[in-house]
């Protein structure tokens, strides 16, 4: 037994206005297997569990086909569907105890299908109905109590029971852990594994990543009533192909991962469609669905193009016009006229030396469209100097770089503003990094008079006002005529940051941007920072040499050694089990860990050999005369030639 | 549940007090107010008779009919059960109310389970078919018709049906003198009842309706019922089972409430009809004055709302389990 939902449309028409609920939404559940829906409120889950049920309003007009068993269930009348509900599909839908009618003993709401559908008496339903509800773990005396008289975890629980006392081959569950403690989510995981195992087809509808995560095999994300990305369920926080699915996963207090909450920036709208629709025999329910035209209740929105443009991070010009469809990626589909979540920088065997020493191996760094990207290594690594050639800042000696699919060096010659607007930078030591004889107007708006972007003075110090105010710096005249030394530390930085950000770049590159602050006004500019990264679909580019810093705001985590790359991957991966030696360490450092007295920096042995290999206490010859090549293991790269998950040969 | 029994201890004793200080309170008001009626049964009386009192037998007269007895004198005739005389008819009270309070349950007892019938069935079935022409229609229908006051009801169904049409009979409740099989005076009796059923049934019945499509628009909406509607149930068991089940609150309290009012709630309708219960009994009792039937009724009225209330606690905890656990 499977469902399978094909090109699934349906529309809410609401007096003049029709709100599009889903747009070709194309699912299969096969026995044994769970599926998992997930999305925003508001992006159609529920619709398609209604849809599957025949339950949707009189005033939606849907389109496509749901098949059960090859059979389609979609144009059943009442009475037909009324033997398929509950028999072959049960439910268990959402906002829990609501769902039991309080007026009856909740041995009765379990038994009553019994007796509909079976024909059982009474007594019989009854019997089974009590087994059913003992094996949710609701002994006998809950049994003849009313739905107030439950928990949310029974109640639940009671719902499960109801759900599954007619054997049906089919189970939809709406947020069943939603308003659940961790225990009772558990068992209800526990319950939806065990239905599997009976060879129950399951659609899960929820937005908790976790449980998904534990019970489904497939998961696909909804937005707006479309399929963003279909994806396996184990993937979910370490290869996110969509920018949504991304952005949900980063939203998602899950146990493992490590950053701080971040939100979608903006907000979702309903999608308003003109119908022209003339009504055949059927009437409405057929009636022609024509060009899904999405439009902000306010007229703000996209009418063509991708529906997640203006939250998505990485939004060209083509998103904006053309028509997305899903395409496959390896055992993704995703719906992105990138291709996924795109490279915004490109570094390719880039080095730099400073004289005759090199700061920069050739190396390869990718940074993705919106992540976070938190460099982390001793002094002298190298740190820096990678930040600086990633913002076009300084020029390495070899490699290439390319920079929102234009090659950067050409850019650059061509015309450097351009690229300039689209890269912000804060320096370390903000301090120094501001002119003296300037005021704060003056240095944040020497960008804009460099790129000639206001017209008038009053432009400008509009622009120039919305940017402090941005950074929450105060925006009165007295203020604006301040210089540096004035200031203290903590305004400085921000100035710096409302510096960086006032020309609208799509990159910021940050150099310790908060190494010489004190912890309360660090925090405060880091989450300062964070809910700019967000708000403006930022992509970052953290250097710092605090790898708790780079634990709560990082996505990503790269790991930098004399001038090399040794470890990079998400940030929690990395800092849970950390693959190399020299990550473990600086990890141990910051805990308060010792192992020795280390020398801080270092140089190979010999030339060719692993730079780590002269303190690193499982070096062998190996080690020393040959550097590891930065290699992809689970979900990671790491260069070392005995992994810490690997076996030691010594 | 030992719990529940050691919260209901104490609750039910304070129910207790709380109703007897009402009902005492009511005693007291039965006894007061009527008294504070203008006019008196002596002048009513005698000013409209050919008979003429010369000063000393007015004097005497009015000093007997106005006599106050006190209000503990009052109390204490109350509890022996002793009703006293009628002042008009001369007839002990309890004679007076006894012959008429059977057409008074029968007239209005059927007109409330008949428009409580109607009204919650037609509620139900218009509130589940939402923004239909029949909803639509019912609604304003029964909102015209629930404006409409019985005593104009009552009067257009008397010219029409009795007095132009003259298929049933204009006053009385029974063919009086008539000797007639008891079958046949069933028939008698029901075709006597009709008009005055009919007009409080149109007066009763939009307002349950109301009432029941109201509460039931809020209960569709309710999660559960979308639940028992997924469970494959048929048609009536989710509409009647699930949904109204939990819309009939509002409506017994009006039925209750209506029930209270019983005694004196067809004043209007049985004066137009002349139906010899409770509310001509009273009707007539007030124009002569009779302070004693007055006082009885009134009395009894009242006593009956307190019941009723009292009742309805207990089929409120039946029909909602939800009120038993409340605080």
């Amino acid at each position: 037994m499977s469902l399978e939902i094909k090109d699934l449309n349906v529309i809410y028409q609401d007096g003049i206005h029709c709100v599009q609920a889903l747009e070709d939404v194309s699912l299969t559940v096969a026995p044994g297997k769970c599926l998992a829906l997930v999305g925003e409120s508001g992006s159609g889950k529920t619709t398609v569990a209604k849809a599957c049920m025949g339950l949707l309003p009189s005033n939606a007009a849907r389109q496509g086909q749901i098949k059960l068993d090859r059979q389609r269930i979609d144009q059943l009348g009442e009475s037909l569907l009324n033997e398929i509900r509950w028999e072959r599909i049960g439910m268990v839908f959402q906002h829990g105890a609501a769902n039991l009618n309080p007026v009856h003993q909740i041995i009765n709401q379990v038994a009553e299908p019994l007796i509909q559908h079976r024909s059982l008496s009474r007594r019989e339903a009854h019997a089974l109905a009590g087994e059913a509800l003992v094996q949710m773990g609701l002994k006998e005396g809950y049994h003849s109590r009313y739905p107030h008289q439950l928990s949310g975890g029974e109640a639940q629980r009671a719902l499960l029971a109801m759900a599954m006392i007619l054997d049906p081959e089919l189970i939809i569950l709406d947020e069943p852990t939603s308003a659940l403690d961790a225990l009772s989510k558990s068992f209800v995981t526990g319950s939806i594994n065990r239905a599997k195992e009976r060879g129950k087809a399951i659609l899960l509808i929820t937005h908790d990543l976790e449980l998904v995560v534990h019970v489904a095999e497939t998961v696909a994300f909804l937005y707006l009533g479309q399929i963003m990305e279909t994806m396996p369920a184990r993937d979910i926080f370490t290869q996110p192909l969509h920018p949504y699915t991304l952005a949900l996963g980063r939203s998602y207090p899950a146990m493992n991962t490590t950053r701080d909450l971040g939100g979608i920036r903006g907000d979702a709208f309903y999608r308003f469609v003109h119908q022209h629709g003339h009504n055949d025999e059927a009437g409405y329910r057929h009636s022609h669905i024509q060009v899904p035209l999405s439009s902000h209740k306010d007229g703000h929105a996209p009418p063509t193009g991708c529906l997640f443009q203006n939250r998505c991070t990485q939004t060209i010009e083509r998103c904006r016009t053309e028509k997305v469809d899903l395409e496959a990626i390896g055992d993704h589909t995703v719906r992105c006229i990138r291709h996924g979540i795109a490279n915004l920088l490109e570094l390719k065997g880039v080095s730099k030396k400073y004289e005759n020493t090199v700061a920069i191996n050739a190396m390869d760094l990718t940074i993705k469209c919106g992540e976070v990207f938190c460099l982390v290594g001793e002094t002298g690594s190298g740190k820096t100097t990678l930040a600086m050639i990633a913002a076009g800042v300084i020029k390495p000696e070899s490699g290439s770089r390319v920079f929102d699919g234009r090659d950067m060096d050409e850019w650059m010659h061509k015309g450097y503003p351009s690229l300039a607007t689209q890269v912000g930078v804060i320096y370390q030591n903000p301090a120094e990094s501001v002119s003296h004889r300037f005021s704060v107007f003056d240095i944040v708006a020497e960008a804009l008079k460099i790129h000639g972007l206001s017209q008038s003075r009053e432009e400008m110090h509009t622009r120039v006002t919305k940017a402090l105010a941005d950074v929450h710096l105060s925006t009165d005249p007295a203020f604006l005529g301040r210089y540096a030394h004035e200031l203290n530390m903590g305004a400085i930085q921000r100035v710096c940051l409302a510096r960086a950000l006032v020309l609208g770049p799509s990159f910021l590159v940050a150099d310790e941007p908060t190494s010489s602050l004190d912890p309360s006004v660090q925090a405060k500019v880091l989450k300062l920072l964070l809910d700019l990264q967000i708000e403006m679909g930022l992509t970052m580019f953290f250097v710092t040499h605090d790898i708790g810093l780079a634990r709560k705001i990082g996505d990503r985590i790269g790991v930098m050694l004399s001038g090399r790359l040794v470890e990079t991957g998400p940030a929690h991966l990395i800092l849970s089990s950390p693959y190399h030696r020299y990550t473990q360490l600086l990890i141990d450092s910051v805990s308060g860990i010792s192992h020795g007295s280390f020398q801080p920096g270092s140089d190979p042995v010999e030339p060719g050999g692993c730079p780590f290999a002269t303190r690193c206490p499982r070096a062998t010859d190996l080690c020393r005369l040959t550097n590891p090549q930065l290699l992809e293991r689970d979900h990671r790269q790491v260069a070392c030639h005995f992994p810490l998950t690997s076996r030691h040969p010594g | 549940m030992i719990s529940n029994l050691r919260r209901s201890v104490p609750s039910r004793l304070g129910l207790v007090i709380t109703f007897g200080l009402a009902a005492l309170a009511m005693i007291y008001l039965s006894y007061s107010l009527p008294r504070l009626l203008p006019g008196d049964f002596v002048t009513t009386m005698y000013s409209s008779s050919n008979v003429t009192l010369t000063a000393e037998q007015e004097a005497a007269l009015r000093a007997y009919y106005t006599e106050e007895p006190g209000f503990g004198h009052y109390l204490v005739k109350l509890f022996r059960l002793d009703w006293g005389f009628s002042y008009a008819f001369l007839t002990p009270i309890s004679t007076l109310f006894f012959s008429a309070l059977p057409w008074t349950l029968l007239l209005l007892g059927t007109a409330n389970v008949i428009s409580m019938i109607i009204g919650f069935v037609s509620g139900v079935e218009a509130a589940w078919r939402p923004n239909s022409r029949l909803e639509k229609g019912m609604v304003g229908g029964m909102t015209i018709i629930e404006g409409i006051p019985e005593i104009s009801t009552g009067v257009i169904l008397l010219v029409v049906f009795a007095l132009k049409l003259q298929w049933f009979p204009a006053a009385g409740g029974e063919t009086a003198y008539a000797e007639l099989s008891l079958y046949a005076w069933f028939a008698d009796v029901g075709h006597h009842l009709a008009l005055p059923l009919a007009t409080l049934v149109l007066a009763y019945f939009p307002g349950n309706f109301l009432l029941t499509r109201n509460s039931m628009m809020m209960v569709i909406k309710a999660p559960f019922v979308t639940t028992a509607r997924a469970k494959g149930l048929c048609a009536r068991r989710v509409r009647y089972g699930h949904a109204a089940r939990n819309a009939l609150l509002p409506l017994v309290t009006r039925f209750g409430l209506r029930l209270a009012f019983m005694v004196t709630g067809a004043l209007v309708v049985e004066t137009i009809f002349s139906y010899p219960g409770l509310g001509t009994v009273l009707f007539n009792a007030i124009q002569v004055r009779d302070v004693p039937v007055i006082q009885a009724i009134v009395l009894v009225s009242s006593l009956m709302v307190l019941m009723i209330i009292l009742g309805l606690e207990v089929v409120y905890r039946m029909i909602d389990p939800r009120i038993a656990n409340a605080h």
